[in-house]
């Protein structure tokens, strides 16, 4: 029973959050509504028997991820958001996508084999951090290996496309950030949209 | 004790409101997070199913969506910041040098 | 399944990536070294090293007749992998060729860097044999093309393609992820050749393993641009480096291909009947697509990425025929579009060079600026639309054969008609090329040697594919008997 409570309670919590981040009109409530629900399925993966996970969830998701998040928001004075019209090309990929969903919320349905099994409480050795470690550098070792190269081409990728060129691009920048923080004070004033666009 | 299935609907509906963030949604950034939504509602699954079987491959998995998420945001952010250089818009609608 | 200790045949199956890595390195540490008048050199240094690559690989890793799996079943060493795996390094040696004379690439060593890591993805992609191989693979192919179809900083076209790319991309793979995370909840592993064997056991409804089917197809139609995930390929072809855009159009799709094959034939045979007509239907509206929207087009990179969509479709004929002939002719089909493709890119990128415009009326004239370029421009466009005796032909024969073989006449027809709705407008283009005069008719274009280099490559391809197919014919031949 407490198990359950425990369930609703975080779920509702998750879902709540996502809801809240579908709808919310400034980017940085978005995120940190992010946050709580990266949180909240965390304490899911704990119930789930998966605690290097669940710190990795935090450390890593709730924490490296949306701290970028956060930082390029912040950086871009971007967090208040204007309403606007829709892409040619995406309606359609919706349409195709929520086909593929309503098939994906019957299989809930469907999914006799597996929809009467509980989750046992999780045996002790089960997925210890020594284990998960000791998978990854055994079974798991070149995958593991493949995800330093990515990282590596991820900086590397971060740092070609936004790194200013030669002495006058980055005079450029340096001249466009400041403009931007100068820009960012009175943008917090900007009560509509419209507003907001003059300032640009 | 929790039925597997109540997981899976939790992690349907995760997945169903990440694919309308990024459906409705024109904000880039906010596209990116509904993104990240539905990568962390496909885990929720996976560590689920990971408890039903007592198999370690599942959690795995997880730690490595968590790694390619990590290294696409990366990318992701950096290309938002540089077509707000030239742009200073990170709407979707006025990506409009390019149309479909 | 924990992994033994390390022996010979795990090395050498994945001694194409470990050179791929070595290579990617070096380039890493030379461009912090060399002078920046020295940086083109690296084009080279890169090139040669991946056909280093190709024949070390060619001699060391040919795989045994019998495939076997290695680092806990992680990656699958068979002729199917081996053979992706070649067109890769060629694709990427190629492209390499091309990239030293396009401007924002030429001097960058991250570009190399960034293509050798893009070409080490594609390479695991065609052999893994595990959902989390295959997932990570996927990722190390697409985020380096993200960064390199964004590569041009200042440009605003290039770095909104680059992110049209990237969410598109991620989207479509957090679809498949949700997949896989099905996959792995009815079966309990992520084998994926003991995954057919369990789902054929367990009492799954046919309709849940279409559903999942369909979650996952919709990463990989992502990676070849089918219709309806073909939305991405032209503003992101426009937008990004030309030579890019061909190893997109080429490399890219190939891997893509390899995984679909891979993954329809030995995941989830039991549904196949519910799969081929899919399939079908993809394939034809593909093509359709892709042709018809390419007639209108006036800008030669849309109208070639318009092109390459509809060629997904007849390759797609060859895997909805679901026979060893149909797999044969697709691996031959995209063998013969590559080199073709790659030459019809090579030529966009000096045009574009030296004229400064994609569009439709920079061409005008070309036969009499540059005879060369425009007779390889002739030869590729020729292959695309499939008229001996070039390698598109033979490849077009293929497939229609294997279509017909499998009973999907309707298909075959269908991909006839759109052969020659494809055939009116490459040879618009090609009238534009050589009836067409311009003003600048007497100043030639300059041609580099690096490019007449790859060009020649792509040349004798295309010829050797469509006369003297034998002993490619016989690769593919292998290369689809390890999947049935």
């Amino acid at each position: 029973m407490s198990a359950l409570i425990f369930f609703f309670t975080f779920a509702l919590i998750a879902v709540g959050a996502a809801v809240g981040m579908l709808f919310s009109r400034n980017a940085i409530y978005a995120a940190l509504l992010l946050i709580v629900n990266f949180a909240s399925v965390a304490f899911l993966y704990l119930s789930l028997g998966a605690p290097f996970i669940a710190l990795a969830q935090v450390t890593v998701y709730a924490g490296a991820i949306m701290v970028l998040f956060l930082f390029v928001i912040m950086l871009l004075g971007a967090e208040r958001l204007p309403p606007s019209q829709e892409l040619p090309w995406q309606r359609p990929l919706g349409i195709v996508l929520a086909f593929l969903l309503l098939i994906e919320a019957v299989y809930g349905i469907v999914f006799r084999v597996n929809s009467a099994a509980t989750l046992s409480l999780p045996v002790v050795e089960f997925a210890t951090p020594a284990e998960i470690g000791s998978a990854l550098f055994s079974t798991y070792l070149l995958p593991f290996e493949i995800t330093s190269v990515l990282l590596l081409v991820a900086v590397v990728g971060a740092i070609v496309l936004t790194r200013a060129e030669g002495g006058a691009r980055r005079r450029a920048l340096v001249s466009q950030i400041t403009q931007a923080v100068a820009t960012e004070v009175p943008e917090h004033k900007a009560e509509t949209p419209e507003e907001e666009k003059e300032l640009v | 004790m929790v039925p597997l299935s109540y997981y899976l609907m939790l992690s349907a509906v995760m997945f169903f409101l990440g694919v309308l963030g990024v459906m409705l949604r024109r904000n880039a950034i906010i596209i990116f997070m509904s993104l990240e939504l539905m990568f962390n509602a496909a885990n929720l699954a996976f560590v689920a199913f990971a408890l039903y079987y007592h198999s370690l491959s599942g959690q795995i998995f997880v730690f490595f969506v968590m790694t390619v998420a990590a290294a696409e945001v990366a990318v992701g952010l950096a290309l938002i910041v540089a077509i707000f250089r030239t742009k200073h818009s990170i709407n979707v609608d006025q990506l409009s040098s390019l149309k479909g | 399944m924990a992994a033994g200790p390390f022996n010979a045949t795990m090395i050498l199956a994945i001694l194409p990536q470990i050179g791929l890595l070595a290579l990617g390195v070096l380039v890493s540490i030379l461009d912090l070294l060399w002078k920046e008048n020295q940086k083109r050199n690296l084009g080279w240094l890169t090139a040669s090293g991946l056909a280093l690559i190709m024949v070390l690989a060619g001699v060391f890793t040919a795989p045994a007749a019998q495939p076997v799996l290695v680092f806990g079943g992680m990656l699958r060493h068979d002729w199917l992998s081996f053979v992706f795996q070649m067109i890769f390094l060629f694709g990427a040696a190629l492209t390499a060729l091309f990239a030293m004379d396009s401007e924002p690439l030429s001097r960058k060593g991250e570009a190399y860097m960034l293509l050798v890591a893009a070409t080490l993805g594609m390479t695991l992609m065609a052999s893994a044999a595990d959902l989390i191989m295959l997932f990570l693979a996927i990722e190390m192919t697409s985020i380096p093309l993200y960064i390199l179809a964004g590569f041009i900083v200042g440009d605003n076209k290039s770095t909104e393609s680059g992110f049209k790319y990237l969410l598109f991309g991620a989207t479509t793979s957090a679809v498949m992820l949700y997949g896989f995370s099905l996959l792995y909840g009815f079966a309990g592993t992520t084998q994926i050749y003991q995954l057919a064997g369990i789902l054929q056991q367990g009492q799954f409804s046919t309709f849940t393993l279409i559903a999942v089917l369909m979650l996952v197809l919709v990463g990989f139609s992502f990676k070849v641009s089918a219709v309806p995930f073909h939305f991405w390929a032209p503003d992101v072809y426009e937008g990004s480096p030309t030579p890019i855009a061909g190893f997109l159009s080429t490399a890219s799709k190939a891997a893509g291909f390899a995984v679909l094959m891979r993954f329809l034939l030995v995941v989830f045979p039991m549904t196949e009947h519910y799969w081929i007509p899919l399939l079908a239907v993809i394939s034809t509206a593909t093509m359709i697509v892709g042709n018809t929207l390419a007639l209108a087009q006036k800008n030669v990179k849309r109208l070639l990425a318009y092109s390459s969509i509809a060629q997904a479709g007849y390759m797609l004929i060859g895997v909805a025929s679901v026979s060893p002939l149909g797999i044969t002719a697709s691996v031959f089909y995209l063998t013969a579009y590559l080199v073709t493709n790659l030459a019809a890119f090579g030529v966009v990128t000096i045009v574009g060079r030296s004229t400064g415009s994609d569009e439709l009326s920079a061409y005008a004239g070309l036969s009499r600026r540059a005879p060369g370029l425009a007779m390889v421009f002739l030869v590729a466009l020729l292959s695309l639309g499939g008229i001996p005796p070039f390698g598109g032909f033979v490849g077009k024969i293929l497939v229609f054969a294997a279509a017909i073989n499998s009973n999907l006449i309707w298909l075959a027809v269908l991909g006839i008609l759109n052969s020659i709705i494809a055939l009116y407008y490459y040879l618009m283009v090609l009238k534009v090329v050589y009836l067409y005069r311009s003003e600048d008719e007497n100043r030639p274009l300059a041609i580099p040697r690096s490019w007449a280099i790859a060009m020649g490559l792509c040349v004798v391809g295309i010829l050797l594919l469509g006369t003297v197919f034998g002993p490619w014919y016989q690769w593919s031949v292998t290369a689809a008997s390890s999947l049935f």
